[in-house]
């Protein structure tokens, strides 16, 4: 291309001066684009904990998530065999990370490798944060008997099994549902009493 | 009396010799494009009023009572105004027409094989073109800030950190740090209603101007009239007056269709999802997204493993590498299929003479429909399992029935015109 533009195709020098000032061009150009780049740095956020991390402490109180009692203490009388209901730990509902699946079923369905010392008068919950893509788990409740009911992510049918330490039975969920140990109080009212027992969260 | 007053400055009627005759040909399938963008200029005037209405902001406001994000506050009283709601129907309508379109207006480039020599650029800028039209669908679920915005939202920032290596800086540059956070609405919105749209408009310009140069391929039918004639002219009508009055009354009817969809048919009813809320019902995204869905749900979840330090999970396989290999595929085939010789072709082929390449497009069109089924697979009752093998034996199916057919026929064909001869 070069070679052809030129007038005078012997003068060397001619070239030289041409092919010079065209690779400065290039070059400031590079350059000029090529310092901008440092900016994508800049543009994204320095990481802030990064993930879910939950706040739960043992001594919590569970409170309603969601529904017409949002905010209200959860009785133990409130929910029959079969049935689940969404929960956070009271004063930290800010918190994506805390969000609990409390669920009912009978004392004696629980199997390995359900941690029983964590659950309670059938009591037993799990995080609700599905880690496949960080979706809430939905309760599917199907009243048979025996009690086939089971949890699943709404997003993309990932099923867990909450009589076994919540083990992914279908769909793309790499891990189970983290349990977290919970204890009914003498007022009838629920409290937490350990940490999440594994990871929570998406697992990317 | 006007127009010699601006001829006189803009020497008009040279414009006029030289861009308004060039030749459009009269094939129906040629108006696809069109759609495209003729959808665009809807949603820009649409847009233009939803930006009036609209706040990017997260910060809990009062709604009748109830503390709601600004942003979903702001949309849901851009629903009552009047002729609100439709408005933002229409936006929406035709955003999904435009995608549409731009899909099927390629598939007609690739059937025909239009996207041959010299025409290999603008097939790569209509590609881009598609991918940043479902980047500026993608920016838009979230603005309204509804529980579905914030849960598609939500999955795609974890499919962008599932990228390998540097899939954590790449989500907080997206999405202006780990989302939900505060500045994520603010960095979509201007990305929706700025930067994709700047992109969208240079890149138009650019296809449009590549067209122009380069003119439309001519349909195949033309290339015997045009020997008889001994002619280089291009067949067909030119720009003004014959298809400025084609273009502008099928752009009226267009409008009269999605106003008339979007009037019956309600589309992201933001009232009925509610603002952000703990759980998460059944929720599917946009059609256009549900290959993508459809994979993710398929791909089993213990499929996870690392290469130097980059670790592979099964949301990068559905969410990043499967996207990424069939936008490639898309965007190698004028480089594949070349054609016979070395020279210009500015005819379009019958679909049904190729069968190597027809069979390959039904065959992947087919793999990535079911994948859109394998989305309803819990309506279906189906496990992952027999879906797989559903999907595998549809498309082979689809893909080795159409080649064995048009081969037959193409045998046929060169039979008769032997005969012929």
């Amino acid at each position: 291309m070069v070679d052809k533009n030129l007038g005078d195709k012997g003068d060397k020098r001619g070239i030289t001066r041409r092919r010079f000032t065209l690779g400065v061009i290039i070059a400031s150009i590079v350059g000029a684009f090529g310092s901008l780049l440092s900016l994508l740095k800049i543009l994204a956020p320095a990481k802030e904990g990064g993930g879910y991390v939950s706040t739960i402490k043992p001594g919590d109180q569970l409170i309603y998530a969601q529904g017409a009692n949002m905010g209200a203490d959860i009785k133990v009388s409130a929910l029959n065999a079969g049935e689940s209901v969404l929960v956070y730990p009271a004063g930290k509902t800010s918190n994506p990370a805390n969000i609990v699946q409390l669920i009912k079923l009978d004392e004696g369905a629980y199997k390995a490798p359900t941690d029983i010392k964590l659950t309670d008068q059938g009591l037993i919950a799990y995080s609700a944060i599905c880690t496949h893509l960080g979706c809430t788990v939905s309760w599917v409740e199907k009243k048979k008997s025996p009690d086939t009911s089971y949890t699943e992510c709404f997003c993309h049918n990932s099923i867990f099994d909450p009589t076994r330490g919540a083990k992914v039975l279908a769909g793309p969920a790499p891990i189970p549902l983290a349990q977290i140990g919970i204890k009914v109080k003498d007022n009838g009212t629920l409290v937490f009493t350990s940490d999440f027992k594994g990871p929570i969260g998406p697992q990317v | 009396m006007i127009f010699k007053w601006f001829d006189e400055r803009l020497e008009l009627r040279k414009f006029k010799d030289k861009f308004l005759s060039k030749t459009f040909p009269t094939h129906p399938t040629f108006l696809l494009g069109e759609i495209a963008l003729f959808s665009f200029i809807t949603l820009v005037i649409t847009g233009i009023f939803l930006g009036f209405l609209y706040e990017p902001s997260v910060k809990m406001v009062s709604l009748f009572g109830a503390m709601v994000p600004a942003a979903y506050a702001s949309v849901v009283k851009t629903d009552l105004l009047p002729m609100g709601m439709i408005i933002r129907r229409i936006h929406h309508w035709s955003a999904m027409i435009m995608i549409a379109s731009i899909l099927v207006h390629l598939m007609r480039v690739y059937f025909t094989a239009s996207y041959r020599k010299p025409r290999e650029l603008n097939w790569l800028v209509g590609l881009g073109l598609w991918c940043i039209s479902m980047g500026a669908a993608f920016t838009g679920y979230l603005l309204p800030y509804s529980k579905f915005s914030t849960t598609a939202t939500s999955i795609a920032y974890y499919i962008a950190k599932s990228v390998p290596w540097i899939g954590d800086w790449i989500s907080r540059l997206v999405f202006a740090g780990d989302f939900p956070s505060a500045g994520t609405v603010p960095r979509f919105f201007f990305m929706h209603v700025m930067l994709i749209p700047m992109l969208l408009v240079g890149l138009i310009g650019l296809h449009m101007l590549i067209l122009v140069k380069q003119k439309h391929t001519e349909p195949n039918s033309n290339k015997k009239k045009k020997e008889a004639e001994g002619g280089r002219r291009l067949i067909g009508i030119p720009i003004w007056p014959e298809q400025t009055i084609i273009s502008l009354s099928f752009y009226l009817f267009l409008l009269f269709i999605i106003v008339l969809v979007a009037t019956y048919i309600p589309l992201n009813p933001i009232e009925n999802y509610g603002p952000p809320s703990p759980g998460t019902p059944v929720m599917r995204p946009d059609w256009y997204f549900l290959v993508v869905y459809g994979f993710l749900k398929l791909i089993p979840g213990d499929l996870s493993f690392s290469i130097l330090g980059g670790n592979i999970t099964p949301e990068t396989i559905g969410g990043v590498l499967f996207p990424a290999f069939t936008i490639l595929v898309f965007a190698l085939i004028p480089f594949l299929d070349k054609g016979k010789g070395k020279g210009l072709q500015n005819y379009t082929e019958n679909p049904l003479h190729r069968p190597f390449m027809t069979s390959f497009g039904i065959g992947g069109g087919v793999f990535l429909c079911m994948l859109v089924v394998a989305g309803y697979m819990d309506v279906l009752h189906l496990t992952a399992r027999t879906m797989s093998i559903y999907i595998i034996l549809a498309s082979t199916a689809a893909w080795s029935i159409s080649y064995t057919l048009l081969r037959l026929y193409n045998k046929k064909r060169m039979g008769e015109d032997n005969d012929e001869a």
